[in-house]
């Protein structure tokens, strides 16, 4: 049983800025305010970089062009052909598959160090859930969709929240509390 | 298991791409300005892995949905970075190797090789990048018997 499980939680909004920031347990160094800013303004940087580091992305492009340009060949043929004859049926509906666009890189998702893991969870609105943990601790995945779980209810649904702005909701913080004690006090 | 390798850079304590080698099978094209971008993206979370964790602590890898990369650092601050598929086992320990039964052999131990690889010229070494591609068709088990290998000799 090494030291607590999940050691800190930060929350950077989608400027890079940090919004929320709480540690649970020791493991990592105790940096001043200002650092914590330059490390979430750093991640969300590399974040970006690390999203379009992609090694198959010409080869995806050139997939989805290939799979659009039959797409598109076989709706102008099938429309042709439907002109010519009264404009029977409903065109287009018998051109080929729609094609299907590649997904969208994803970014850093996981950093793994001696010491430490990372788990980043990116929302579609471009906010950046980062949970520090031990190297052993499993399931993490569970923990961070729980913690965006209380973050939608007792951030988002705080009438007095002011979006991309520092999290300062109780309710927030006493729930986060328990949730994560349960978590380190489980091992 | 094999695992597919993307790409593979080394990079001097100078942060020239020292011996970009890519890996014939990447389609990727563009492997210069990738090695710009791995070596800041590495550089800035190797800085952040320290800040957090401590002056002893080590950056080992990242993964996102796309790819993954290992990282290895020696004492001497030469940097090797590996991109993978995401599904990929540590491969610390085939970095550690590569430096080891490759670099060091073929590169360090080299009485014509230059003590640094200037101008992005890449490390331009035949057997360096022969070993490299045998290690890349064999998987980590021919890697392995290597490592015996040269422990025995």
């Amino acid at each position: 049983m090494g030291g607590r499980a999940v050691i800190a939680l930060l929350i950077i909004n989608k400027a890079g800025g940090l919004i929320y920031n709480r540690t649970f347990g020791e493991g990592l160094n105790q940096l001043n305010s200002n650092d914590y800013l330059v490390l979430a303004g750093t991640f969300h940087g590399v974040h970006a970089i690390t999203a379009r580091l992609n090694p198959l992305r010409e080869h995806q492009a050139a997939h989805y062009y290939a799979q659009q340009q039959q797409y598109q060949h076989s709706a102008s043929g099938s429309l042709g052909g439907a002109s010519s004859s009264g404009g029977g049926g409903g065109g287009g509906s018998q051109g080929g598959p729609l094609p299907s666009r590649p997904e969208p890189p994803s970014g850093l998702e996981v950093m793994e160090t001696e010491n430490f893991r990372l788990q980043c969870f990116n929302t579609q609105t471009g906010t950046k859930f980062l949970l520090f943990t031990d190297t052993m601790q499993a399931n993490v995945d569970v923990a961070m969709r729980k913690v965006y779980e209380l973050y939608a209810d007792y951030v988002m649904k705080n009438p007095f929240y002011q979006l991309e702005m520092p999290v300062r909701c109780d309710m927030f913080d006493r729930k986060l509390n328990s949730y994560i004690r349960e978590i380190n006090n489980s091992r | 298991m094999p695992v597919q390798v993307f790409s593979f850079y080394i990079f001097d304590r100078h942060s020239h791409g020292g011996g970009a080698y890519r890996d014939s099978r990447s389609a990727a094209t563009r492997a210069k300005d990738d090695a710009k971008l791995i070596f800041g993206t590495v550089f800035s979370l190797r800085n952040m892995v320290r800040k957090l964790g401590g002056d002893d602590d080590a950056f080992i890898s990242y993964r996102t949905a796309q790819y993954k990369l290992h990282y290895y650092e020696t004492p001497s601050s030469l940097r090797f970075a590996m991109l993978t598929e995401p599904g990929a086992l540590s491969m610390r320990n085939v970095l550690h190797q590569i430096y080891i039964n490759l670099w060091v052999e073929y590169v360090v131990k080299n009485p014509l090789s230059p003590v640094e690889h200037k101008n992005g010229d890449g490390v331009r070494n035949e057997m360096f990048e022969m070993g490299l591609d045998k290690r890349d068709e064999g998987g980590p088990a021919s890697l392995n018997r290597g490592a015996t290998d040269a422990a025995s000799v």
